[in-house]
């Protein structure tokens, strides 16, 4: 061992490895097995978790092609005209509030942050504030909801409304959007900017024609993952009052006045309902599975579009 | 781009003006910053709102309710009997359970990744634990009821193939995995390659490196890794509301096997079975008194973290 | 052009998805109506049938448009649902808005003329009739199903028979704590079958479901008004939502005791379904003696229909008639787990209705 500090450091690395090589160091790959091994559980439970509901949907998906996606809420879980309709309609108007509300301020909020805010205590409270509130668990955000918008605000939000539920969940996905839009914006090469200011731009122009444009890869993965966490949330939906039971009527997609009626489903909450409803009809945890298909095949495309798109932009720019 | 707009004298001479910005551009500039900093500010109104709404309602129900009904047999919001240990214990007994399956499993992952791994598997591997990080917690939910505890806590425990505290605590465990394996990768990451390289130097092996070495420089950011994971599992409500086998009401119990009501489940419950909260004169405070003690535990919890992971950018 | 591709793969896929989930559900919109109009003549031709025999005189020809307004009892909601949804296959035009806030107030609603139709899991009261009179609402009276409730305990227990006031001992609000089948006699003042010494473990339904409610009110609310205390069932049991969970906690033990809705009950095994004495001597549960009342732990359910409403609005005559007909009456109350009328009760309820 005293040797190898005489030694040079190609040596040295070429020694280590043989000692590494060496059968003999059998802590050593029980320790790094073990570790595999731990990844691997995890896998192997994502695995489990989609081959099982894989199977326990498969024979309500190929049962009604077409027809799980149309129907709508019913008592049994054998009638044909059991589905998900209504749900996919409180979850695109969701989809819509969160996009409307949480992405234009999570990014504003980013952009002030990094390029205009001084570097002192109130900036550092702000942004304690948002780590914190990243934190708060999702159920509490379903407290401000009832408080806020179902009861003091019911007359602008219709109460148990989809619009009182799509603003919650703005709520909640803001802080994941400013915090990544602000890292993606922190990655901006300092160069870019001073270009910019050099031939004249003022800061908004800079921040239009430089940042943005090279941030926009990261905030859009951003936005994409609190869309997944926000379609896919459903505690804060069950305290704002999605029904349970019976809604009023199936109402198409671009209907408008049913974003403030009372009472509406959504795909995370349906699924609730469901699992509930199979003590007394067992179809029905078939029912929730097939949902649950449906659900996490906009939720696992949205992360991994996510996912790859962050990994090709890392990789770019080193 | 907008740069013809600067005042450089025709002549070429540079004076005062031409570095001034026109009143017009100077206007829109202010009024740009000026929103942008609304939006900004939006966050604290945000925080603002849900400590207003919270302690509102929970000031009323502090002040008025009997003190012998928060400390009883059982949660019964809708009797007048808001035994606040009841919920507690099964929050505990959930996250304790989450953490024993999390612990582990993460921070293995998070090692093998961090010092193990070749680029390659990384690339693989990394992203699949990614999915899983998405996953909502309604699907985990489901699983938890229909796979874990017939699979799971029937066989290996002899518990309850329906729910229990014990199947949606390993509910639990799974969704934080990733959440575990993501900051204690990053805090791995961050120890500087010298250090390893200096402990290889002196002919350690892999193993004495990432025990020793990497793993005792990382702890401030495994710690944060630790406490958000806690925090994340108290405040977890699906899994448990699905999986944690009570309805609505619950005995006090600190048997995993059998089912409970956590302070999320038990809120969730309150807020959902009719359509509306109706019941003792307090019921619908009580839901806000119960959010407002999660509220200051997470919040304390998160905190905490936050000093921890400024401690591991500090430090290098 | 790797990336590219997969994004496009992706966001395409995701496209793809949201086409199909959008075009399927215009497609049940518009494909609502065009298997509605074959299901039209089909139900038509059943309704008819209920009308004709009944109302006769009114049978709606072709498709009706228009809205219903159900408000009332929790326990009958699930009734009025399902005839809803299967009201709404052959009349999409119809909207059918069905609460379920409790009989009381839902009397309080239909009397401020809110409602259409109010269900309810007992007769009106005197008090409420006249503030209905008051308003000008008449009203008439239709009962459309009987919800029972089957009373149980392990399948070698060797209790056979309970009394109202047995019940009231084991699980009533003075009961908490009790954990032996004799601690029931150890009430003052109630009067209870000699009950065995033997180990009491309670399975039952939780606070939120209707079964609770109509358990606790047939059962335990009489003898808790006498006695002065809440009407409630003791806290300490336990409670799952999950009918398969107690049924399967009253199999665990051979001195057990549970209550679920006497359908899902019917076909467990490994159970004794107690009988009830509730002032009439003991009565086993079947559905017989539940359709005729001899079962004392069951009770009839009602809608009550808005006179006025009914001879304006089309839509709710056509709602109330396919309620009335074999649909309503028979598959929907027994679809939800309910006991359907006799044959005659059903006949008593049209002749009701064609004579209002």
């Amino acid at each position: 061992m005293a040797k190898a500090r005489l030694i040079g450091d190609r040596t040295n690395k070429m020694m280590v490895q043989a000692m590494e090589r060496r059968a003999t160091d059998v802590r050593g790959r029980v320790f790094h097995v073990t570790l595999l091994v731990t990844l691997l559980i995890s896998l192997f439970i994502l695995a489990v978790l989609i081959v099982d509901v894989v199977i326990d949907s498969w024979g309500f998906l190929t049962g009604r092609p077409g027809g799980f996606l149309s129907g709508t809420m019913r008592s049994l879980s054998d009638d044909p005209k059991l589905g998900v309709h209504q749900a996919l309609v409180g979850t695109f108007w969701i989809a819509v509030f969160v996009a409307v509300l949480a992405f234009p301020i999570g990014i504003g909020a980013a952009i002030w942050l990094e390029e205009y805010a001084l570097k002192n205590w109130f900036t550092r409270f702000i942004e304690l504030n948002i780590r914190n509130l990243a934190g708060v668990p999702s159920i509490v955000y379903g407290l401000l909801g009832l408080f806020l918008f179902v009861k003091s605000l019911e007359g602008l939000t219709g109460g148990k409304s989809i619009a009182s539920a799509g603003i919650t969940l703005a709520i909640l996905v803001l802080p994941i959007v400013i915090i990544t839009a602000q890292e993606a914006i922190r990655a901006v090469p300092q160069g870019l900017k001073e270009g910019a200011y050099g031939v004249g731009a003022t800061k908004w122009t800079m921040i239009r024609s430089q940042v943005l444009p090279y941030a926009a890869p990261g905030i859009f993965t951003g936005t994409l993952l609190s869309m997944s966490r926000g379609i896919g949330e459903a505690a804060p939906l069950l305290l704002v009052g999605a029904v349970s039971g019976r809604l009023g009527s199936d109402s198409g997609f671009f209907d408008l006045s049913s974003v403030t009626a009372e009472h509406f489903m959504a795909m995370p909450v349906i699924i609730v309902e469901w699992v509930q409803n199979s003590g007394r009809d067992p179809g029905f945890a078939e029912a929730a599975a097939a949902a649950i298909v449906v659900l996490l095949v906009f939720v696992i495309l949205m992360n991994a579009a996510a996912i790859i798109l962050r990994n090709h932009f890392e990789k770019k720019r080193g | 781009m907008d740069v013809t707009d600067t005042r450089i004298d025709p002549a070429g001479e540079l004076t005062v003006e031409s570095l001034m910005a026109n009143p017009r551009q100077a206007r829109k500039e202010r009024l740009i910053r000026d929103s942008l900093g609304a939006t900004a500010l939006v966050s604290v109104l945000i925080s603002g709102l849900i400590i207003w709404s919270l302690f509102s309602e929970a000031w009323t129900f502090m002040v008025e309710v009997d003190w012998g009904a928060v400390w009883d047999i059982g949660w019964f919001p809708r009797r007048g009997i808001y035994d606040i240990k009841t919920l507690i214990a099964a929050s505990l007994i959930i996250t304790g359970i989450a953490m024993v399956v999390a612990g582990p499993l993460g921070l293995g992952a998070a090692i093998y990744l961090s010092e193990y791994a070749r680029p390659g598997v990384r690339r693989t591997l990394k992203p699949i634990l990614e999915i899983l990080a998405g996953i909502p917690s309604v699907v985990l939910g489901f699983f938890a009821l229909e796979w874990i505890a017939p699979n799971v806590v029937k066989t290996l425990f002899g518990g309850p193939a329906a729910g229990s505290l014990l199947a949606a605590g390993i509910g639990v465990g799974v969704l934080v995995i990733p959440l575990v394996a993501s900051i204690s990768e990053d805090a791995m990451k961050a120890v500087p390659m010298s250090l390893r390289e200096a402990s290889s130097g002196l002919g350690a092996r892999k193993l004495t490196t990432t025990v020793r070495v990497v793993l005792p420089a990382a702890v401030s950011g495994l710690m944060a890794a630790f406490i958000v994971a806690v925090s994340r599992a108290l405040g977890e409500t699906m899994v448990v509301f699905m999986a944690g086998g009570a309805a609505q009401t619950a005995v006090y119990t600190h048997d995993p096997l059998d089912g409970s009501l956590t302070m999320t489940a038990g809120m969730t419950s309150l807020a959902r079975g009719t359509d509306n909260v109706v019941g003792e004169g307090l019921t619908f405070q009580s839901l806000f008194f119960v959010g407002l003690v999660l509220f200051v535990v997470t919040f304390a919890l998160n905190l905490v973290a936050d000093r921890f992971v400024h401690r591991v950018r500090e430090q290098y | 052009m790797r990336l590219r591709k997969l994004l496009v793969l992706i966001i395409g896929l995701m496209t793809a998805f949201a086409l199909v989930a959008a075009a399927c559900g215009n497609d049940g919109d518009d494909g609502g109506t065009t298997p509605s109009t074959a299901g039209q003549i089909e139900s038509g031709g059943e309704s008819g049938d209920g009308s004709q025999s009944a109302a006769g005189d009114e049978a709606p020809a072709g498709s009706v448009s228009g809205s219903v307004t159900i408000s009332g009892s929790s326990t009958v909601e699930p009734i009025s649902v399902r005839v809803a949804e299967l009201f709404e296959d052959v009349q999409p035009d119809v909207h059918v808005t069905v609460d379920g806030p409790g009989t009381g107030d839902g009397f309080k609603l239909f009397c401020e003329g809110e409602t259409d139709i109010s269900g309810a899991s007992r007769p009106i009261k005197d008090s409420e009739a006249e503030t209905c009179a008051e308003n000008g609402i008449e009203h008439v009276e239709l009962r459309v199903g009987i919800d029972g409730i089957a009373v149980m305990t392990g399948e070698s227990s060797p209790v056979e028979c309970v009394t109202f006031n047995d019940i009231y001992g084991l699980v009533g609000p003075e009961s908490t704590g009790f954990g032996s089948w004799a601690d029931a006699g150890t009430l003052s003042g109630l009067a209870t079958s000699s009950l065995p010494d033997a180990d009491l473990d309670i399975y039952g339904p939780g606070e939120e479901s209707g079964t609770f409610d109509s358990f606790v009110e047939i059962v335990l609310e009489d003898i808790a008004d006498e006695r002065g205390q809440d009407a409630t069932t003791r806290p300490d049991y336990n409670a799952n939502a999950d009918d398969n969970v107690i049924i399967q906690g009253i199999q665990s033990g051979d001195t057990t005791f549970g209550w679920v809705g006497f359908a899902f009950a019917a076909h467990a095994s490994g159970v004794k379904l107690l009988q009830v004495d509730g002032g009439g001597g003991c009565a086993g549960a079947n559905a017989d003696t539940i359709a005729s009342g001899e079962y004392p732990v069951s009770r009839a359910l009602y809608i009550y229909v808005n006179k006025a409403e009914a001879a304006e609005n089309p839509a709710l005559t056509a709602y109330v008639e396919y309620y009335l007909s074999d649909e309503g009456l028979g598959t929907a109350v027994s679809d939800v787990g309910y006991v359907t009328l006799a044959d005659d009760a059903k006949g008593a309820a049209r002749a009701n209705w064609a004579g209002r």
